[in-house]
């Protein structure tokens, strides 16, 4: 069976940004993401939901890129890394993830960072062990698991949000 | 990894998705959360044509009946069951169970009714086979298994974690198909046969969970053995529930359910009578957990060696039933904390 009518017109909620697009039914908010938009800050690791870097954040809550069909995320405010230096400047998570020398070859960063936002939005002062569990599905093939660890421990120190 | 083209349906009503299920015949799939259908469909393991997305659909919060009866919508996300007051007053082994499960980004994504309809795996089934194990296995239709040649059927192993849990709980589920609405006892929505393990009709869907209310005082426990803490099914599970006499230390009544070793998971009547009016002692606990892991027929799975998984499951069965008893005297209780999610 041929399979017909599986484009759809889509309005996308991306960083603040309304986006109209024509998505075919089987296209991942990631392959929208990165081919259709070239937002190209999401990367795709495994593309199977096993290594975390594909995280995005819909409606503040992280989830994969490479397991969310495009189409059910009409409606939904959808942030990106590209959306987290709106101003110019770098959020308190970026600084301290460069400052802590948090980032080898850079591949799961965004993923890092992503998850880490969503993080410390939740809870201002997480414990090692928080970290550990927001963390627990990115992978990091550089094995830099240790100063990442420290990067969101101090980016908690100067988060905006904490009073 | 790209999908296979597919047609999105979006019903939005459960009465419209249970029509459309019918009207595509063979060849269609529901999606809830897609954490466990799109992997297998990019590893091309399945290539459905029609995919009927349930986000359509409202999601109803948990309801406490005046029985204390406990309603859960199949369609609540895993992240949204942990943090439920309801569940974890009223159920806090799911709230464990659901807690353990892959990663914060997937329980975000993943649902109640998703992780227990999922399918048996495999470490030669879930990959994929452009280069190697090209021939079909009994999973994909064919006449060999790559993991047991000799064994001449299916091994793959159904590893969800909040099923031990809800059969431990004697969870009922609500089915809304073709023929109309039915109930039944959680058991029984597993086939026991690994190519096929779930038991609903093709246009049948998962509706509700349901779960009576928690006598008191009773306790439960939930162990996982996984090679890393996250990101992974488990190599064993063990789901417990006790309840106890007023004096919290006798048994009065014992639930204890083992999955993850076999094509489906595994209630342990004999052992769970033998608990019952027994003191809750340390001797027992340790009886009852060697005699799980002598009884039990256990699946050698993942990279697991039968042997191995039997000395894993004594020291789970053992951890689960420990922390059962510790929630019961309260000397440790289950914290929202430990099952790890924002405050």
């Amino acid at each position: 069976m041929a399979i017909k009518n599986n484009k759809r017109l889509l309005e996308l909620s991306i960083n603040g940004e309304m986006y109209d697009l024509v998505v075919e039914c089987q296209e991942t908010l990631l392959d929208v993401l990165r081919n259709s938009l070239g937002l190209t800050g999401t990367k795709e690791g495994c593309g199977t939901g096993e290594c975390g870097s594909c995280t995005v954040l819909l409606e503040g809550e992280p989830v994969l890129a490479c397991l969310l069909l495009a189409v059910d995320c009409e409606n939904k405010r959808i942030e990106t890394i590209e959306g987290q230096s709106l101003e110019g400047g770098m959020t308190p998570v970026q600084e301290a993830f460069l400052e802590k020398g948090a980032v080898q070859c850079g591949f799961c960063t965004s993923g890092m960072v992503m998850a880490s936002t969503a993080l410390l939005k939740g809870n201002s002062d997480p414990d090692e062990e928080d970290v550990m569990e927001s963390l627990g599905g990115h992978l990091c093939r550089c094995t830099g698991y240790n100063k990442i660890m420290e990067a969101v421990l101090h980016a908690a120190k100067s988060y905006p949000e904490k009073s | 990894m790209y999908l296979p083209r597919f047609l999105n349906l979006r019903p939005s009503s459960l009465d419209e998705a249970v029509k459309l299920l019918g009207q595509n015949g063979k060849n269609v799939s529901l999606i809830a959360g897609g954490t466990e259908l799109l992997p297998r469909m990019k590893y091309g393991l399945c290539s459905p044509e029609v995919i009927i997305s349930l986000k359509g659909m409202k999601i109803s919060s948990p309801q406490v009946t005046d029985e204390g009866m406990l309603i859960l919508d199949a369609h609540m996300s895993l992240t949204s069951i942990i943090d439920s007051p309801e569940i974890y007053q009223k159920a806090p082994l799911l709230a464990m169970a659901a807690g353990k499960v892959a990663t914060r980004e997937i329980r975000n994504m993943g649902t109640l009714g998703g992780n227990l309809c999922q399918e048996t795996r495999c470490l030669y089934f879930n990959q994929k086979h452009t280069f190697q194990f090209r021939e079909p296995c009994f999973k994909r239709g064919g006449k060999e298994c790559y993991f047991i040649p000799k064994g001449n059927k299916c091994w793959a192993v159904f590893m969800s974690d909040l099923a031990p849990a809800l059969l431990s709980l004697d969870a009922s589920i609500n089915i809304v198909g073709g023929d109309g609405e039915r109930q039944m006892k959680i058991d029984e929505l597993y086939t026991h046969d690994p190519l096929n393990p779930i038991s609903l009709k093709p246009d049948e869907i998962l509706t509700t969970v349901m779960i009576s209310g928690k006598p008191n005082p009773s306790g439960s426990g939930f162990a996982k053995f996984t090679m890393r803490d996250a990101i992974e099914f488990a190599g064993v599970n063990v789901g417990v529930f006790l309840e106890a006499e007023n004096d919290l230390c006798t048994c009065k009544r014992a639930r204890i359910t083992v999955g993850a070793i076999s094509e489906a998971p595994q209630r342990m009547p004999a052992v769970e009578t033998s608990l019952e009016g027994k003191r809750l002692s340390e001797k027992n606990i340790n009886v009852a957990a060697q005699k799980i892991a002598e009884t039990l027929k256990i699946v050698p799975h993942h990279g697991y060696s039968k042997g191995y998984l039997v000395e894993c499951l004594k020291i789970q069965t053992k951890t689960a039933l420990i922390d059962a008893v510790n929630a019961i005297t309260g000397a440790k209780q289950y914290g929202r904390k430990q099952n790890g999610h924002k405050k």
